[in-house]
């Protein structure tokens, strides 16, 4: 779990070019929006593509998302229970 | 009417003006507009989202109005923003037509498809300094000093508007051509406002 949770910061760092954001930065546990790394809806869509692209997750609609991304180890967590790739 | 530039800024390929003098960037390994933002010492995280174009625009203005406007919480009325160029949002509309060019492949990007309209430059750049007065986003197959100047000119119709950034916002296949200008109709200082003066300024 531990090094899914890396890659998943990592990508989170590069899809939604966090330039200035490393993956030490981010508390896994804290949300992903609303607070920390103040992310908008633009984001969260970027989000729910890379679910698809990356891990073959396809989210039948956005409001799934406000569950999902709660924190990048939620986020984890749904992944590996769900991925397809 | 009489109008006066109380400043300008100006970026290209591999150089930053401001109010005629170059401004030194500090060049690493990192993009071009990267090193001018760290060097600026601007703090920004949104900056890294923006496009190109919206960078470039960003950046130019950031630099243009470093002295005129300080706070940037109040909401300001009185100010406008009218900008040109030539290629549009070409430059985000080939990356967005990457992303849905292959069928076996096919991931729009939210990201980069918002940035698919010119005048998203003009949002940034007021979303930034509170500025609430019209924006406008023309496209011209040249720069044209005598348009840029008959648009600004209509601006500041409006009664309420006091103060105008104004100029050419072009980005396309790694070319950077951005020159703006901050008009005012009150202050009796600064370069009249001319189209020889947009033209000398711009050279």
């Amino acid at each position: 779990m531990d090094a899914l949770i890396l890659e998943l910061k990592k990508e989170i760092i590069e899809v939604l070019n966090l330039e200035e954001i490393t993956p030490e930065d981010i508390d896994e546990n804290a949300p992903l929006f609303g607070e920390g790394l103040g992310l908008d809806s633009i984001d969260a869509l970027e989000l729910i593509v890379l679910m698809e692209k990356n891990y073959g997750i396809k989210l039948n609609n956005a409001s799934e998302g406000r569950d999902i991304f709660k924190s990048v180890r939620i986020m984890a967590e749904y992944i590996e229970k769900h991925r397809t790739k | 009417m009489e109008l006066n530039v109380i400043s300008y800024s100006k970026i290209t390929n591999n150089k930053v003006i401001y109010k005629g003098n170059e401004v030194s960037i500090q060049r690493t390994e990192s993009s071009w507009f990267h090193d001018i933002y760290r060097s600026l010492k601007l703090s920004y995280p949104k900056f890294f989202k923006m496009d190109h174009l919206s960078k470039a625009g960003f950046l130019a203005s950031e630099l243009l109005l470093q002295e005129e406007i300080t706070d940037r919480e109040t909401p300001k009325k009185d100010i406008a923003i009218l900008l040109m160029n030539r290629s549009a949002s070409l430059d985000d509309d080939r990356m967005y037509q990457k992303t849905i060019q292959d069928k076996e492949n096919y991931f729009p990007s939210p990201a980069v498809f918002v940035y698919t309209l010119p005048n998203i430059v003009t949002g940034e750049i007021a979303i930034r300094n509170k500025i609430m007065g019209e924006t406008s986003f023309f496209v011209s197959e040249t720069f044209s000093p005598k348009q840029l100047y008959q648009l600004s000119v209509t601006a500041f119709t409006d009664p309420d508007i006091k103060r105008v950034i104004c100029g050419w916002t072009d980005y396309e296949l790694n070319n950077c051509d951005v020159f703006l200008l901050l008009l005012s109709n009150e202050n009796k200082e600064g370069i009249p406002f001319t189209i020889n003066n947009i033209n000398n300024l711009y050279k």
